[in-house]
């Protein structure tokens, strides 16, 4: 064989495998959300959404406590992640731009995201629940805020870095003063984005379920009660898909494709939100 | 870049809120290291540092414990599982940067990052109903049959393929982290210079050969950085394991025994334990989890600034 073929061949070879690497990734994909999509699909009646848990054995259990308290939990999470976030990207990017200060926060907050988030869970049981005496709605809404705070702070801070500082300038010369000028003038240039960064934030959170073991923990009634345990989708998946029942394990399913199905569309819908906003 | 230098007290006021805002972010991650440490301070005097991470022992009956195996889990699993995802994130940065044609590359990149989309509680549920029993049935006893025999290697296909052991909770794991390192993997091809490319290409370069002698080398260090942040996250990597691994407090050499690993224990047992000195143990564990991903994190971070610079140069 010559040198020439050698060559020719090696080059066919790797470039097969990558190919095949590709093909392996994408494999996987459309197995997990075709698996889920089978199995979840079956289990998606009415009764899911509309009923309470019933017990194992009667038929038209549903969700619906976990649905609520997932939406509440995630809500209240917003409220309080969303503010402190963009309030502090606002800050790295206008008033600390360039600082060391504000390179030293934006490492951490990258850290930050990465923090295991069973970590955060048990850091809040110390704080807020083992205090109190009790397992609570709250809890699971702050492990979820401390996960978003970094997320919605990055975002918040790239944002607001692409609009352009003379813009700030051409303000600045009007005599407005820079609070003015963040919120009049950089916020309404940056709104598209940190609003794709606050979507991107919530589908982040939404099938969180680590953090919320210990916060939030569980509840097989339904409950408005903050103050008290409450269900969510994510921990009702894991003691659905461990227990022994089969109908527990069909409506594990059915939650667990509503999931994907809300994660992915918000996930997708951001992206193009930024490339349609930001192609340039 | 021009500021005002005259301050609005509302100004003044505006920035305190937005600079407390920031600071959180210290706060917090400062918090949970001096919560942790404070919750797990009855473990630390009663098992010490290094005693507590050589011990094998789990025992809430004679509230004897040890991190060696929980350690010993998360370890494995992840190193196993960077060894599946890391050629793999690598080959599939190369298809889409120098293989796909154009049309292709932005689809096959989104729908490979979609994979880190999708929850970690969705990995293990899928893992637990659909992959453990493939892995027992067929993947597992086929391995068992080809390389169980071997010397040495063979100690590592032992025992009864159930499925629900280290080798599916790595398989899992490796999927989860391949779109975080073949993101990374791709954003650093694409800063290799196209005029370097082009030049190995004008003197008869292979495109192989270009990767290889071009591309690889020159984003080598943002390949690492993106190896070092993956493996980061799949040490804390929680419920995908949780239903796969089985919760075992053993050291095993088999790739086909259930172990557990720091984030499966806690996610098991926190909630059940009903001692001080255990629930404290469990506070010391998630210290050790806490502080091993925030300095290999860190390290990760370090790397990918110094890629960063280095490209912009």
């Amino acid at each position: 064989m010559t040198r020439e073929q050698k060559r020719k061949i090696e080059n066919i070879a790797a470039l097969s495998l990558s190919s095949l690497a590709a093909a392996f990734g994408l494999f996987w994909l459309v197995f997990i959300l075709g698996d889920v999509l089978v199995h979840g699909i079956g289990a998606l009646t009415p009764e899911l959404f509309l009923n309470d848990p019933a017990p194992p054995g009667i038929e038209g259990g549903g969700l619906r406590h976990a649905f609520l308290g997932q939406i509440m939990i995630t809500f209240f999470a917003t409220l309080i992640g969303v503010p402190v976030g963009v309030l502090g990207g606002t800050y790295l990017a206008e008033y600390a731009r360039g600082t060391k200060l504000a390179r030293v926060i934006g490492i951490l907050a990258d850290i930050m995201v990465s923090v295991p988030s069973i970590v955060i869970g048990t850091f809040i049981y110390a704080l807020l629940v083992r205090p109190l005496g009790h397992f609570s709605g709250w809890a699971g809404s702050v492990a979820l805020a401390v996960i978003m705070i970094p997320v919605v702070l990055r975002t918040t801070e790239d944002m607001l870095s692409l609009v352009p500082w003379t813009l700030r300038e051409a303000a600045f010369a009007l005599g407005a003063p820079h609070y003015k000028v963040i919120v009049q003038v950089v916020y309404r240039g940056a709104a598209t984005g940190i609003l794709t960064g606050v979507l991107l934030s919530i589908a982040r959170v939404a099938g969180e379920t680590a953090p919320l073991l210990f916060t939030s923990f569980n509840n097989n009634f339904f409950s408005t009660d903050m103050n008290g345990p409450m269900a969510s989708l994510t921990v009702a998946v894991f003691q659905y898909a461990m227990g022994p029942f089969e109908e527990w394990h069909a409506q594990a399913w059915a939650a667990s494709l509503i999931i994907t199905l809300f994660i992915l569309t918000v996930t997708i819908a951001g992206r193009a939100i930024v490339r349609w906003r930001y192609k340039s | 870049m021009a500021v005002p230098q005259k301050k609005d007290p509302l100004d003044r006021l505006f920035m305190i809120v937005t600079a407390t805002a920031a600071i959180s972010v210290i706060v917090i991650l400062t918090g949970i290291f001096v919560v942790l440490l404070s919750e797990s301070s009855l473990a630390i005097s009663r098992f010490g540092f290094f005693r507590f991470l050589a011990s094998t022992d789990w025992n809430p009956v004679t509230e004897s414990f040890g991190a060696a195996t929980a350690v010993f889990g998360t370890i494995v699993t992840t190193l196993i599982a960077l060894l599946i995802a890391v050629p793999t994130a690598v080959g599939i940065a190369v298809f889409v940067t120098e293989i796909a044609p154009d049309f292709l590359k932005g689809p096959i990149g989104i729908a490979i990052e979609l994979l880190a989309a999708i929850p970690s509680i969705i990995y293990g549920m899928w893992g637990l109903f659909t992959l453990a029993p493939l892995m027992a049935q067929h993947v597992e006893p086929f391995l068992q049959r080809t390389f169980g025999d071997l010397p040495i290697v063979g100690a590592l296909f032992q025992g009864t393929p159930m499925g629900i052991d280290i080798f599916s909770a790595s398989v899992i794991l490796s999927i989860m982290i391949i779109p975080f390192t073949a993101s990374i993997a791709r954003d650093s091809f694409n800063l290799t210079p196209a005029v370097v490319k082009e030049s190995a290409y004008g003197i008869g370069a292979t495109k192989w050969e270009v990767v290889k002698s071009v591309v690889l080398p020159y984003s080598k260090l943002g390949v690492f950085g993106g190896v070092v942040l993956s493996l980061g996250r799949a040490l804390g990597e929680t419920m995908a394991v949780a239903f796969v691994l089985g919760n075992n407090h053993v050291i095993t050499a088999s790739l086909f025994d259930a172990a557990s690993t720091i984030t499966v224990t806690l996610a098991n047992e926190f909630t059940e334990a009903d001692s001080d000195i255990y629930l404290s143990s469990l506070f010391y564990l998630a210290l050790v989890l806490f502080l091993l991903s925030f300095i290999i994190l860190a390290i990760a971070k370090f790397v990918l600034l110094r890629a960063e610079k280095r490209y912009s140069r």
